[in-house]
């Protein structure tokens, strides 16, 4: 995976970004399953706590599990351009309002992180106090919430309105103007990691132990 | 041509209907504006105009039709009214569909849920970015436009669905002088590939320079309607709530003091 | 009553993006400036400095010559309230009564003239007879007025309009008009961005024109509009209303309002 991430330039960032996520709840997972795993092997006790052999154990598998999911998140989000991605789910067959709805989600994240600004600006400049105790910050919260959710809602009518005259309410395919360069080495190397894939679920099911990796 | 003939409509969930009556035309090439009070109906009009109303938001034309070019627009699916009469509103910001990354995709995107080829949906964006002068904007983020900007690129898209008749709601509210001016001229230059415009306004400094028509609406009903010149400068005019142009205020303040008129005209 | 002074102020946004250079203002107690210019020219940006939204990032902002470094926007709010242009960013309450009372209850004024300022309000922008309806039981036009109303009901020295009149029909217009007026009447500072110039021209006693982050011109009504000054509103996109632009033709001097022009043209002909 790293190797990947390295070809892709990104190693470093998907490194800084994967352990930032992954380490608050990987050293909740360490302290509780080494602690409180019930076993035989006692390797040290502080106060009513005994560590044990089986808990480190689990603790480290989950660990590598919690470390391999993490990082291939974050090799899909450093390397794939969303639009790109939603783009090409649709010209692989879903549907034009999936993809309306992921992109309007993507987009909507800056827009909502606008309008809470405005809103905190208009009523800061009323003499709310967005800036004081939590006490104060609590009473002030419905002044910050009613005008997002109000303006969030009437803004979707308002957009719902405009995009009917652009025909958004028809059904069927759309003809894109974009498509993703797929090379061969690409769908070779994709064949490959889907057998992978399936050859891991089949010996899983069997009941054969493999050791976990990335 | 698009027509409104004896229209009443009633929203939904309401007792009465807000339109009364209206009975209007607009034909190709023409820009009819729309003048009236605040909540004196011209929004609602608008939407009846464009088929939104009923077709989207409910309600029902408790009488008369809504025809192009004699085929009543009630009941058709919206997709396919979209490629005859277009609407406008006042903020750019929710007109924009909010998921394009360009103003070029931002205005493709129509053509597109036409189902259109990918080269007609290229050369119609290509075709509307140019008619309206905004080539430059193609590449352009759409959330970062300034509302000017906005508003021409909201235009723009509309065109490429080739609509022969546009409603505009108060397209230049929210836009600075600059702003109202590059609408002010792209409504010339659309009315001049023969698309029929009906917009409404409150700027009527705005509807005497581009308008050959107006209509006054008051309380729900069409109560003047005439060439600009006549209904502009009707005194009529103050008494629905709608300020007259500069030009036609300062002469008759200047008629009223006994000076002459003329010194206004050039 | 406040005095408002911007020494040399700067403002440069986190993107880097510089929306204001070397600005200097000052307003006194009592006095009503509109602020013109196109969008971007940093008309926004300078409002939001009065109150502390915004903090320099070279220069000063004064109030009654103290620097307002380090008070919160909380406690200038009793000294400076602004109602920015969409109503919907801040209405929240719902009834437009209750709407209007926000501002002054949370200065903390007793109930008596709470309830007195919020009824005053309401009045001057003609919503009294809608008080206990729902803010969007009402238009867009009238959500607008509420938003003024909500922001005169505060009491403050210094009230800032940000494009007051958009949207408003005739009547509208005249209660945007009626309300400033009122507030100069009172004495309180009025400080208002718009773009509509015959607005500008017959409401303000002092005109403020921004071009890319400065101040460009800076003077009453006929100084502005003057014919001088037209090649400075043109760089910035300001058509000059009609009676002045009408005035300057006939050669009557600086006309900036109907009132002007017509009194101009009565002079000559008279003469």
């Amino acid at each position: 995976m790293l190797l990947a991430a390295s070809a892709a330039g990104v190693a470093r960032a998907l490194l800084r970004a994967s352990l930032l996520l992954s380490l608050p709840i990987a050293i909740s997972v360490v302290l509780v399953s080494v602690f409180t795993r019930p076993g035989t092997t006692v390797l040290f006790t502080i106060g009513p706590f005994d560590a044990t052999v089986e808990g480190v154990d689990f603790a480290a598998q989950t660990l590598v599990r919690l470390l391999a999911i993490s990082l291939s998140i974050g090799l899909f989000i450093l390397t794939t351009e969303a639009r790109a991605f939603v783009f090409d789910l649709e010209r692989r067959g879903v549907p034009p309002r999936f993809t309306f709805v992921a992109l309007a989600t993507i987009e909507a994240v800056p827009t909502l992180v606008e309008r809470a600004a405005t809103i905190a600006e208009s009523q800061r400049a009323r003499g709310l106090d967005t800036e004081g105790s939590v006490r104060a910050r609590l009473r002030g919260l419905l002044p910050l919430v009613g005008p997002a959710v109000i303006t969030s809602l009437t803004d979707v009518e308002e957009r719902s309105l405009a995009l009917e005259s652009r025909a958004f309410s028809r059904p069927g395919r759309r003809h894109l103007l974009w498509s993703m360069p797929d090379s061969a080495g690409e769908r070779v190397l994709r064949a490959v990691l889907v057998l992978a894939l399936a050859a891991a679920v089949v010996a899983r099911v069997a009941g054969l132990s493999l050791p976990v990796v990335g | 041509m698009l027509r409104l003939s004896g229209v009443s409509y009633r929203y939904p969930g309401y007792a009465n209907p807000v339109l009364h009556d209206i009975t209007l035309e607009l034909a190709p090439g023409e820009i009819v504006g729309v003048v009236g009070a605040n909540e004196s109906g011209k929004s609602t009009l608008c939407l009846v105009a464009s088929g939104l109303a009923p077709g989207s938001i409910g309600g029902q034309l408790t009488s008369g039709t809504v025809d192009i070019d004699g085929r009543p627009t009630t009941g058709r699916p919206l997709h396919e009214l979209a490629t005859e009469v277009g609407i406008g509103f006042q903020n750019p910001a929710t007109q924009l569909s909010a998921v394009a990354g360009s103003v070029f995709e931002e205005v493709a995107l129509g053509p597109m849920d036409l189902g259109l080829p990918a080269h007609e949906t290229v050369a119609r964006t290509k075709a509307a970015l140019a008619t309206l002068g905004i080539e430059e904007l193609a590449e352009r983020a759409p959330r970062r436009l300034s509302g000017g900007q906005g508003q021409l690129v909201v235009l723009a898209a509309l065109l490429a669905m080739r609509p022969p008749y546009l409603v505009l709601d108060e397209p230049t509210a929210q836009l600075d002088p600059e702003g109202t001016r590059l609408v002010g001229e792209a409504l010339r230059r659309l009315a001049e590939t023969g698309t029929g415009l009906l917009v409404a306004e409150h700027k009527t400094d705005l509807l005497a320079d581009v308008c050959e028509r107006v209509v006054v609406l008051d309380r729900g009903r069409l109560v003047a309607e005439g060439p600009t010149g006549d209904v502009l400068a009707d005194p009529a005019l103050e008494g629905y709530g709608v300020e007259p142009p500069s030009a036609i205020r300062l002469e008759r303040a200047l008629i009223a003091r006994g000076l002459d008129p003329e010194v206004v005209r050039w | 009553m406040t005095r408002l002074s911007l020494e040399r102020v700067g403002f440069v946004y986190p993107d880097g993006t510089r929306a204001l250079e070397g600005v200097d203002l000052d307003v006194e107690p009592g006095a009503s400036v509109a602020i013109i210019g196109q969008n971007g020219s940093g008309k926004s940006t300078l409002v939001r400095h009065l109150n502390g939204l915004l903090r320099p990032t070279e220069g000063r902002v004064l109030h009654d010559g103290l620097d307002t470094a380090g008070r919160r926007t909380a406690a200038m709010a009793s000294v400076v309230g602004i109602a920015f242009q969409d109503p919907g960013r801040q209405i929240f309450a719902r009834r437009i009564r209750d709407e209007v009372a926000f501002g002054p209850r949370i200065l903390g004024r007793s109930p008596e003239r709470v309830a007195a300022s919020v009824s005053e309000a309401l009045e001057l922008v003609g919503l009294t007879d809608v008080a206990d309806q729902n803010p969007y039981d009402i238009g867009y036009s009238r959500r607008k007025l509420l938003a003024l109303a909500s922001v005169y009901a505060m009491e403050t020295p210094v009230v800032v309009l940000d494009e007051p009149t958009t949207g408003q029909d005739a009547r509208g217009m005249r209660r945007v008009g009626a309300l400033v007026g009122t507030l100069i009447d009172a004495g309180r500072t009025v400080i208002a961005i718009s773009h509509d110039m015959r607005f500008v021209a017959e409401t303000f006693g002092r005109i403020v024109v921004m071009e890319r982050g400065r101040i460009a011109l800076d003077g009453s009504a006929a100084q502005v509009f003057a014919e001088d000054s037209w090649p400075t509103l043109a760089s910035t996109f300001i058509e000059p209303p009609l009676p002045a632009r009408l005035g300057a033709r006939l050669g009557l001097g600086s006309t900036p309002t109907d009132r002007a022009f017509l009194e101009a043209i009565a002079a000559r002909s008279g003469s």
